[in-house]
């Protein structure tokens, strides 16, 4: 699968809270190639996390339109936009919200519940899932048995089962110690430069955007900076 | 230095949805239970009243009650001789009283007269008002010859077609119009269930020479028990009882009645009790760090443990007046009107379920016991939250 | 892996909480299921008399007072063809107590030739009708009182009556009666009774109730209205109320416990209803962030819904489960009776009963589970994400 490359255009985003109307993002464009990096940065309430979500189809704009490949967000409906996003996105969260009952490779598979295959087809895609990961040996083992880093690479590996086109990361390092973080951001430019997937992260540590191919910061609903790092971290294999 | 009783009523409000389904929960569960202390409650009452501890009830030997009993006048004779029975201070006439039993089917009020109780026609004359001490009758007696009859205030509440004014048809083919002529009380006890008649017209009506039962008071020199061998004895052969023996006799099926009732009440005790542990399970559990943040500005595991349990009582108790309430409500549509045989008698005996202050104090009193039931060991958890793991958790 | 392995999972995440709505259902349950089977019992056994085409023929003030014995064939000249009457049976109480005994063993005196005509669900054999009609003495006895007082086919004992004359008879037991609604009443020959009513100068006696039986359902109708206006104006004016209506008054007087017993229903539906509707609220709140990810990699709302819904569905039927099936188990191994005067209500669970109970749960796990599913299926996954997520 070719990667996909993700069109942004005009994009307004108003909240109400109660009279009041919130604009977070204002008149927005931006593009992003398929197979790039690119971290968003930005205080607080700058729109980053709205940006994401629109991105991966978790909200639609207020006007403008939202384009992923092919798919026009903006138009799609609220069941379309979840069918699309469990073929189209995967999901990475600061607080990794993997489900505690179940264990490392339950959590992988949860996706693929949402697929029509068979069982031994599903167990493939999460041992290869898991062992992109590193965490093919802990397969077995429940979330509080498992370190912040290794619960948040499950978490990375239940995102990349389905095989997406884009990874949207929402401070994946954020509860993370530096030395975990790095990992997890190592892992994130292998899953970017190896498997040519598009990767939108936001993220408040300046280190963990030197990561990124192109960094974006936001202010106030607008873009303020756009630059594309020349050189950025490499990826170590795991 | 306790936690400030505003501290949980707030909580109690932040958390409406679980506050309100876990008082209902205990509203229910007490609303039933309270039916059911006002239906003892009332069956004890009704009871207790018929306690007269001078009064005795004779009957034939080997029959429990009046209804299944019949004496023959050698017999009612014989019972004259007795020197125990009292006089009246007045009249000097001796206080007792025979008296003949017999049924009659009436609709039931509470059902719409769907189906019919039956209920004790009790003839006597006007001595009989004398051994029965309690009845106070609004009307007059029935008159000797007259086809009148005075009705127990239970019995007219509860069954169809007993106003004063009216007639009733009575007598061995019920082919006698016998008319209401009054109303007695006697001061909630079993005889208010019941209508009263002149024993000779009713004897006459019904085709009988012999009373059911004898009624007496005796002195009070005299021992009840004393009184009762003497009924056994060789000369009359006779049972006596006195009058709460002969009730309480009656009630030992109710009772057998209300304790089944009571043990799957109590299932429903331990289950509301298992709701509020849940309940404060949860309330705890969600409030982790913030019980760490009160431990680190100095209060202590006791106060804690004493605010959760006060956390716990308040919200059973909104939900045991909600209960109350609710009994309350369930009463006054109509749900208080019972009436039950007797053990021995297909003869029915009629009360009227009340919410008393004690009913309801005690009701109140249980709920307390299930709150604190309940929350003990929600608040024990909560009392050993350890202050710096629980502020380092998320 | 399944949706429905997820879902045990589920109840594993709180076992505390797990367990006490699990045993908060199975109490309340515990009652229910001893409520439905008395309302059951005596709704199948309403039934089966319903089809018996019987009714009792009494005395319109009370049936304390007596008909007299000639009142059976004039009856019957009612219906000289015998189109619509099968037969008349005459009874009047005995009421009898073993000597020394403190409790009422219910026994009736019935004539002994149309007493298996008007009762065939009484099921006696050739054989035992044959000694019925032999022995003077015999009698038929229902299960329970045979097995309180130990006695079997051809037991003799003697009964105290408990009304006048208070004369004591023999009896010979000629048969053990397992239908449901005679388990607590015994039957003998009427005409053992009349003779020692008349050795002692009490006879004749004449019958508290006149038992008819139809041959059909409209038959049984114009029966009624048509003996009660044949005595109408007559010293022993008559009440004709079919089998279940009688016996209705007798469960009215005994407390009602039919009705008591479908109000402790009610309430343990509501409790039922509260706890599972609160547990999953509780259970919802603290899984706010997790069913916002489920949506965000691509649950449908419909399937959280389903998943929400589905989990309180199978925590009532489990918690229930707890309850019903120990008190299932328990009554048929020691069966209880419900005390109270009239028709016994013996007091067997009945599988219908259990899985009718378990079903109720279900429903009631459904109901409690919609709130809190609907809640899930319109969580918004972004605002969710952001409340919880940093």
């Amino acid at each position: 699968m070719s990667a996909v490359d993700i069109d942004l255009r005009l994009v307004r985003k108003v909240y109400h809270k109660g009279r009041m109307n919130i604009t977070v993002l204002d008149g927005l464009d931006l593009s992003i190639e398929g197979g790039d990096f690119a971290v968003i940065m930005g205080p607080s309430g700058s729109g980053k996390s709205t940006l994401l979500h629109l991105v991966g189809g978790l909200d639609s704009p207020t006007s403008g339109s939202v384009r992923v490949g092919d798919a026009h967000l903006e138009r799609m409906s609220e069941r379309e936009l979840t069918a699309w996003r469990s073929r189209h996105v995967g999901f990475i969260f600061q607080m990794y919200h993997l489900v505690p009952v179940l264990t490392a490779a339950q959590n992988v598979e949860l996706p693929l519940l949402l697929f029509r295959m068979s069982s031994a087809e599903r167990r493939k895609r999460v041992e290869t899932a898991l062992e992109i990961v590193g965490l093919k040996d802990r397969m077995d083992h429940r979330p509080n048995q498992l370190s912040g880093g290794q619960e948040q690479r499950v978490a990375i590996a239940r995102a990349i089962v389905t095989d997406p086109d884009v990874i949207v990361a929402d401070e994946p390092t954020g509860d993370l110690d530096a030395k975990t973080s790095t990992e997890i951001l190592q892992l994130l430019s292998l899953l970017n430069s190896e498997f040519r997937k598009s990767i939108i992260m936001v993220t408040h540590d300046p280190r963990a955007a030197g990561f990124g191919k192109r960094l974006l910061h936001l202010d106030k609903g607008v873009l303020e900076r756009d630059e594309r790092h020349t050189h950025p971290v490499q990826p170590v294999a795991v | 230095m306790a936690l400030p009783l505003k501290y949980h009523t707030r909580y109690l409000l932040v958390h409406r949805a679980t506050t309100l389904l876990t008082v209902l929960v205990v509203a229910v569960v007490v609303g039933t239970f309270t039916w059911m202390s006002g239906f003892a409650a009332a069956l004890g009452e009704t009871l207790s009243v018929a306690g007269d501890p001078q009064k005795m009830v004779v009957v034939r030997r080997g029959s429990e009650s009046e209804f299944n009993s019949a004496l023959s006048m050698e017999d009612f004779n014989r019972l004259r001789q007795l020197e125990e029975i009292a006089r009246d201070p007045e009249t000097g006439e001796q206080l007792l009283s025979g008296e003949m039993l017999v049924q009659l089917q009436l609709p039931r009020r509470s059902d719409g007269g769907k189906t019919l109780a039956n209920v004790a026609v009790r003839g006597l004359r006007e001595v009989g008002a004398k051994v029965h001490r309690d009845v106070k009758i609004a009307g007059r007696f029935p008159g000797a010859g007259q086809r009148e009859v005075i009705v127990g205030a239970a019995a007219a509440r509860q069954f169809v077609g007993l106003e004063v004014g009216k007639s009733i048809a009575l007598g061995y083919g019920g082919d006698r119009a016998f008319q209401i002529v009054g109303i007695f009380t006697a001061e909630g006890g079993p005889l208010e269930s019941e209508i009263w008649g002149n024993v000779d017209t009713l004897m006459n009506a019904y085709n009988r020479n012999g009373y059911s039962s004898a009624n007496l008071l005796f002195s009070t020199s005299v021992d009840a028990k004393a009184l009762a061998a003497r009924l056994e004895g060789p000369q009359i052969q006779l049972s006596g009882f006195t009058e709460s023996e002969y009730w309480q006799k009656q009630a030992a099926n109710i009772r057998v009645y209300l304790g089944f009732a009571y043990a799957l009440v109590a299932f429903m005790f331990a289950a509301a009790v298992f709701a509020i542990a849940n309940t404060m399970y949860a309330t705890v559990a969600g409030r982790t760090r913030e019980i760490a943040m009160l431990r680190t500005i100095g209060f202590r595991p006791p106060h804690i443990l004493a605010g959760f349990l006060l956390e716990s009582v308040l919200l059973c108790l909104l939900g045991g007046i909600l209960g109350c309430l609710l009994c309350q409500a369930w009463l006054s549509m109509g749900g208080a009107m019972k009436d039950m045989y007797g053990a021995t008698t297909f003869s029915t005996l009629a009360f009227v379920i009340r919410l008393t202050p004690m009913t309801v104090l005690f009701a109140l009193l249980s709920v307390c016991i299930i709150g604190v039931l309940g929350a003990i060991f929600p608040a024990r958890r909560a009392a050993r939250i350890e202050v710096v793991t629980a502020l380092r958790q998320t | 892996m399944t949706m429905g392995y997820v879902l045990l999972q589920n109840l594993r995440r709180n076992p505390l909480r797990t367990a006490l709505t699990a045993t908060a259902f199975a109490l309340p349950m515990a009652v229910f299921v001893i409520a439905i089977s008395i309302v059951l019992n005596l709704a199948i056994m309403s039934q089966d008399l319903a089809k018996q085409l019987r009714a009792a023929v009494h005395h319109r003030v009370s049936f304390t007072n007596f008909l007299p014995e000639g009142m059976r064939s004039r009856i019957q000249a009612l219906d000289q063809g015998k189109n619509r009457l099968t037969a008349v049976c005459g009874m009047r109480w005995f009421g009898g107590r073993v000597p020394g005994a403190q409790n009422i063993v219910q026994s009736l005196a019935a004539d002994h030739d149309t007493f298996p005509i008007v009762y065939p669900d009484v099921a006696m054999s050739e054989h035992e009708i044959a000694e019925w009609n032999r022995e003077r003495r015999a009698c038929v006895v229902g299960k329970l009182i045979a097995e309180q007082y130990g006695w079997k086919v051809g037991s003799q004992f003697s009964l105290q009556s408990s009304i006048p004359p208070y004369q004591e008879l023999e009896f010979v037991c000629v048969k053990i009666v397992e239908l449901s609604s005679r388990q607590s009443v015994m039957y003998f020959r009427r005409d053992y009774l009349e003779n020692s009513l008349e050795a002692l100068g009490a006879g004749p006696g004449g019958c508290n109730v006149f038992w008819i039986r139809a041959r059909d359902a409209e038959s049984l109708l114009a029966l009624q209205r048509d003996i009660d206006a044949a005595f109408a104006n007559s010293p022993d004016e008559t009440k004709t109320e079919d089998e279940n209506a009688f016996i209705a008054g007798f469960i009215q007087a005994a407390g009602n416990i039919p009705g008591l017993m479908q109000m402790l229903a009610v309430v343990v539906v509501v409790i039922l209803g509260l706890v599972g509707g609160n547990t999953m609220m509780m259970s919802l709140r603290e899984r706010m962030a997790e069913l916002a990810v489920f949506k965000a990699i691509g649950f449908h709302s419909l399937r959280v819904f389903r998943l929400v819904l589905t989990e309180s569905v199978i925590l009532a039927i489990g918690g229930a489960a707890a309850g019903v099936i120990p008190v299932w188990a328990l009554l048929n191994l020691i069966p209880l009776s419900v005390p109270g005067r009239g028709p016994s209500m013996p007091l067997t669970a009945s599988w219908q009963g259990a899985a009718g109970s378990l079903f109720i749960a279900a429903l009631i796990g459904f109901a409690a589970g919609l709130w809190p599913a609907y809640q899930a299926m319109r969580l918004k996954t972004v605002n969710a994400l952001r409340n919880i997520g940093e």
